[in-house]
């Protein structure tokens, strides 16, 4: 169910890393319930964003309010304490560690009781298809259930809002499949609105309810995924302008 | 393969040998002996404790030399009992290890170790311009406790196996996951909401607890400390205990500290050359069995290696 009742709103947000400025007076807001796409070419600003947003880097100006709170200043911990969890693109899971044991610290801060936590991890391994993996060692598992695993830590903290950084990268047409279903199963079970980067356009134009598309750290357009399809400036930036 | 009913029988027995062997000690050089390994196992068991986390701590010889002086000042100056001289050493230890740990621990690898190794080399110096406390020469007169001046190798294992228990426990439990977590992959771990600073600090304060319990006991046990007791190599030699036993398991820096002590007395017919022989053991040790003594009884006891160890430096 979609409010309009902003989750996440951020305002005018730039990031700049000494001359060159990834990000530039970026604005947009996810609403509770929505799974909004942050698209956009290579070097677009994505990843600044989700860091700037989820309290990695400090921001250059503008502000980021989740839930009506001012969350620009707080620290990664603190973001995911309020409800905001993201996953990564690279080094997303402890490699070396049982995915039971990569479920159990995700819980760790959240949950104080150690039979909650471990009820916990079930209850998340069964959602994301890992039960029977979870006493492998994370880092010799597929790729495809290595992303499951980087998923599953992320929302082992019941996050009101997953940020989710190029989660399908790597998958095969069936993995993708399970994973869409699989966010579908979150977003409507558990109420958890999702912030999704990824390069997978059939997926996102299939799953995301809104898109934001960036180009060079500058918002390029909003909107639902028929009308980003049909929007001249997005196709201009990811196809190249006509000469 | 060794069942856990198995591994937790052996430990039990070895420690119960250990404490046994420890009341025929006596007081003459046997004793020191048992001494000397029992506190350079307690010192490598906390140093590699850091090391869950990703750190060479060489602030570790800095929080003995402050536990063994607390606990000096303690008796020998104001004549409190031992368990307040050991109490007050530990948490000495602790305090200043929360407000090094503080500022410091927001660097880390290199960073930290170079700091930690400045911390040591710090304390060191101020030891020697402070003249209550003996200056350059040392202190004086700390002796082992009246009720156990017989018995005090005995009292020595006894509270180093006690901590080395808890120290097992606390790496075993979620909080140790934690550590190891941190030590993988600390981006991670914030973002699940775990504040990497302060559990870095804790796991410097717990280590330094125990690093001042070390020094109570090493100064009732030599009588004497001077401040070169208390310089980086005290936490070189303690790092060579590690490598030799290996770092993936709390029975490494047992074994290590165990071998390398016995050996040192070997060592001291050296001279000048002893450090040679620390030098040696840790190259031969990173070299021929890059897993230490450990590696190579699991490999004997056909067990697999652990899938998280401690840091490799």
């Amino acid at each position: 169910m979609i409010t309009t009742q902003p989750l996440l709103k951020v305002d005018h947000l730039s990031r700049r890393f000494g001359g060159l400025t990834a990000v530039s007076d970026l604005s947009f807001e996810v609403n509770q319930g929505e799974i909004l796409g942050l698209i956009g070419p290579n070097g677009a600003g994505k990843s600044t964003t989700f860091n700037c947003v989820s309290g990695f880097y400090p921001l250059s100006e503008g502000r980021v309010t989740f839930l009506g709170e001012d969350i620009s200043t707080l620290n990664t911990a603190q973001v995911c304490h309020k409800g905001l969890v993201r996953t990564f693109q690279h080094d997303s899971l402890l490699s070396d560690m049982t995915v039971y044991d990569n479920l159990l610290i995700a819980t760790f801060s959240m949950i104080r009781a150690k039979s909650e936590r471990e009820q916990r991890v079930q209850e998340t391994a069964a959602i994301l298809n890992l039960t029977e993996h979870l006493q492998e060692i994370a880092g010799t598992l597929p790729h495809g259930l290595q992303r499951m695993v980087s998923i599953a830590i992320a929302f082992a903290t019941r996050p009101k809002l997953l940020c989710l950084d190029e989660p399908l990268t790597g998958l095969n047409q069936t993995e993708v499949g399970g994973a869409l279903a699989i966010f579908r199963q979150i977003r409507d079970e558990f109420s958890t609105s999702i912030l999704l980067v990824e390069h997978n356009m059939k997926a996102v134009m299939e799953i995301c309810d809104r898109i934001v598309v960036l180009d060079h750290g500058v918002f390029l357009a909003a909107g639902s995924p028929q009308d980003i399809k049909q929007n001249p400036a997005v196709i201009a930036a990811y196809l190249g302008k006509r000469a | 393969m060794v069942s856990a009913k198995t591994s937790v029988v052996s430990v039990l027995a070895l420690s119960l040998i250990a404490l046994i062997a420890s009341l025929f000690a006596g007081t003459g050089f046997a004793a020191s002996l048992v001494i000397w390994v029992a506190i350079n196992i307690l010192l490598a068991a906390s140093f590699r404790f850091v090391q869950l986390i990703g750190e060479l701590n060489f602030a570790l010889a800095g929080f003995v030399g402050l536990g063994a002086y607390v606990s000096g000042i303690c008796t020998a100056k104001l004549g409190l009992p031992f368990a307040v001289a050991l109490m007050g050493a530990a948490l000495a230890a602790t305090l200043l290890s929360l407000l090094v740990g503080y500022i410091t621990l927001r660097t880390k690898g290199p960073y930290f170790m170079l700091i930690s190794f400045a911390f040591t080399e710090v304390l060191r110096m101020i030891y020697t311009q402070i003249e209550y406390i003996g200056g350059n020469s040392g202190m004086i007169g700390i002796f082992p406790p009246v009720l156990f001046t017989d018995y005090y190798p005995t009292l020595v294992v006894a509270i180093v196996l006690a901590l080395l228990l808890v120290l097992y426990k606390l790496e075993q439990s979620d909080l140790g996951k934690v550590l190891v977590a941190i030590r993988n992959n600390d981006a991670l771990v914030q973002t699940v909401g775990i504040n990497v600073h302060l559990t870095k600090v804790l796991c410097l304060a717990i280590s330094s607890f125990v690093a001042g319990i070390g020094g109570a006991l090493l100064a009732h046990a030599n009588n004497v400390i001077s401040p070169g007791d208390f310089s980086f190599l005290l936490a070189v030699y303690t790092l060579a205990y590690i490598k030799v036993g290996g770092e993936s398991h709390i029975a490494g820096p047992i074994l290590g500290a165990a071998v390398l002590t016995l050996l040192a007395q070997v060592a001291m017919g050296f001279g000048p050359y002893e450090h040679i022989f620390y030098g040696s053991a840790i190259v031969i040790a990173v070299l021929l069995m890059p897993d230490g003594l450990v590696g190579i009884i699991r490999k004997i006891l056909g067990l697999a290696p652990k899938p998280h160890v401690a840091a490799r430096h």
